[in-house]
């Protein structure tokens, strides 16, 4: 899976929990530049995305991970 | 005030000690001395003797921790606003309690309608901490909470609340925090759990660490445990719902104690949690904000000490000075094993909402006891004392709710709710329990689906974060009990908040 196939899935996932689409994402999005993304619906994204993949996160990296381009580094070295 | 020296002597003896850790940055409790004195400084040239409600901004920065202490020393309260909060609300609670001064370090303050003291203060003083001698029925904090009018409900508490509430603590041989602690103090200013997770380490030259605004709080928790080996938890139940699916990972042996409170704990995650803490006491503490945060606790054990009823984990034995009593409706003492609502009398009981008779005639009433009159406070929580005297939480008496620790008056979020709907249509909110145990919130609309946008526009000007509803369920028509109620507990189950789309 490439980079923009997994940002595509991503961004479905995004849009599922927060129930919009009014956002982009690029490697440097954080919770700041998106609205509705906040601790609760990040633990919901976190669990969506998981699911979509069908892979499940290391609390050490989910610790440190600090915009989307981490998410999606993270996601690849699931994969 | 005892407790305010306290604070003064232990700020002086641990001046090289750590104070606070925020988002990375250490601050020693000679630069939170140096913080404080410049503060109160600003305070005594600015504000009269007998202008006692000071605002706050809550910013997570030495300041406002800073702020707090130095409005103590000056013998004034702090009426706390977050800055994420919406700015309506905030001026609500000034309003209500006829706040003139705000101590506020933001770099541009929005509170210019106010005398604005910044706290940003780049001043050489000498360090000086000695307290003005003040009364102790005078105010030292003042929370609003959700009310059901659409009005936030004021909790004044006194300084001699405070006294009571640090004897108690100090009088329990179990926890005892050493100046060396590393504590954890990841609650909003505004939120009275705050009150315990700043004090007590300061009372003990410990160390405490926030959490930085904006950042994801589960997994900072977690990072600030594992990187900063802290000692001392102080949470919320959801907190480790949350965390859940990563205990597996967790194994923190310097936790010494972990509280929590705020909300029911459940023993089966209780149980899974105390594996990650191998070296850890559990407390399960039990208070309202009426009744200055903490009025007792269970001590939990996952060996031996495990009790509780409907999987909640028992609230214990109230602490030194504290009295409960379970009651019927008639505010009549009910019998060992009966279910009634928890009131609660004791030094650390608040002199009644802020301005509000009305509801201090609901919550308060008076018992004679051996010919004194007692005060007791009514939690709204139904509980019963089992043989052992152990109190065991059963529920909630009304329609408040807790959210993330938070808690919320149902009745608050379908006011603001129905306020500006394009349709007048039924609307009820509930609390729905996900599948990591906690509640979050759902809007249940008696209506075919239509845009809910400017109802939700509305809801996120008048309510914090918290109160907003994460779920959204339209119903041709609401199920309804015999008697003709809304049948709210039928209604929770046409979420199905579990399955994401």
């Amino acid at each position: 899976m490439n980079k923009e196939d997994i940002l595509k899935k991503v961004r479905e996932a995004f849009i599922s929990v927060l129930e919009h689409e009014n956002f982009e994402l690029k490697d440097e999005t954080t919770a700041n530049d998106v609205d509705g993304w906040e601790s609760i619906t990040h633990m919901m994204i976190i669990s969506e995305v998981e699911k979509q993949f069908n892979i499940k996160f290391k609390l050490m990296d989910l610790m440190n991970m600090n915009n989307v381009g981490d998410l999606i580094k993270t996601i690849e070295s699931e994969l | 005030m005892k407790f305010v020296k306290k604070l003064q002597e232990s700020i002086l003896k641990y001046l090289d000690h750590n104070a606070l850790c925020i988002n990375n940055t250490f601050y020693t409790y000679k630069d939170f001395a140096v913080e404080i004195s410049r503060i109160r400084n600003a305070i005594s040239n600015t504000v009269d003797d007998d202008e006692k409600l000071i605002g706050l901004v809550t910013n997570d920065d030495i300041q406002t921790y800073a702020s707090i202490i130095a409005l103590w020393l000056e013998g004034k309260a702090y009426v706390p606003v977050n800055p994420s909060s919406p700015i309506e609300r905030n001026h609500k609670i000034f309003e209500l309690t006829e706040t003139k001064y705000v101590l506020d370090s933001s770099v541009d303050s929005i509170y210019q309608e106010y005398s604005v003291i910044s706290t940003l203060i780049d001043k050489d003083v000498s360090i000086n901490l000695k307290d003005k001698k003040v009364d102790g029925n005078d105010i030292a904090y003042i929370l609003f909470t959700s009310g059901t009018t659409g009005l936030p409900k004021g909790v004044p508490i006194t300084f001699n609340n405070i006294e009571a509430l640090v004897r108690a603590i100090d009088a329990e041989p179990e926890f005892n925090l050493l100046p060396s602690d590393r504590c954890l103090q990841m609650f909003e200013l505004t939120f009275d759990f705050s009150v315990v997770t700043y004090l007590f380490p300061f009372l003990s030259g410990a160390c405490i660490y926030t959490i930085p605004k904006g950042a994801i709080k589960y997994f900072y928790v977690f990072k600030l445990i594992k990187e900063q080996k802290l000692t001392v938890l102080t949470m919320v139940p959801s907190i480790i719902n949350y965390l859940r699916p990563y205990f597996a990972e967790i194994n923190a042996p310097d936790v010494r104690y972990c509280s929590f409170g705020g909300g029911a704990l459940h023993s089966d995650i209780a149980k899974e949690w105390s594996d990650c803490l191998p070296n850890c006491k559990i407390f399960n503490y039990y208070g309202p904000t009426e009744f200055t945060v903490y009025s007792g606790f269970y001590p939990y054990h996952k060996e031996n000490h495990q009790k509780s009823h409907n999987g909640i984990i028992a609230i214990g034995t109230p602490q030194k000075d504290t009295k409960y009593l379970v009651v019927d409706e008639n505010n009549s003492e009910v019998q060992i094993g009966v279910t009634g609502e928890l009131c609660l009398a004791g030094p650390q009981i608040t002199p009644g909402y802020w301005k509000n008779e009305e509801r201090n005639a609901k919550s308060f009433f008076i018992k004679n006891e051996d010919g004194k009159d007692i005060r007791y406070y009514k939690t709204g929580d139904l509980c019963f004392k089992d043989e052992d005297h152990d109190f065991l939480y059963v529920g909630r008496a009304d329609f408040q709710v807790k959210i993330r620790g938070y808690r919320v008056e149902l009745a608050e979020i379908e006011f603001h709710a129905k306020a500006n709907a394009q349709k007048k249509v039924n609307m009820v909110a509930l609390d729905i329990i996900n599948n990591l145990g906690n509640a979050e919130l759902g809007l249940a609309i008696e209506s075919d689906p239509f845009d809910t946008s400017n109802i939700f526009d509305h809801m996120k000007a008048k309510m914090p974060d918290y109160m907003i509803p994460m779920h959204v369920q339209f119903v041709k028509e609401f199920p309804h009990s015999i008697n003709g109620k809304i049948n709210r507990k039928e209604l929770k189950t046409y979420f199905d908040i579990n399955e994401l789309k």
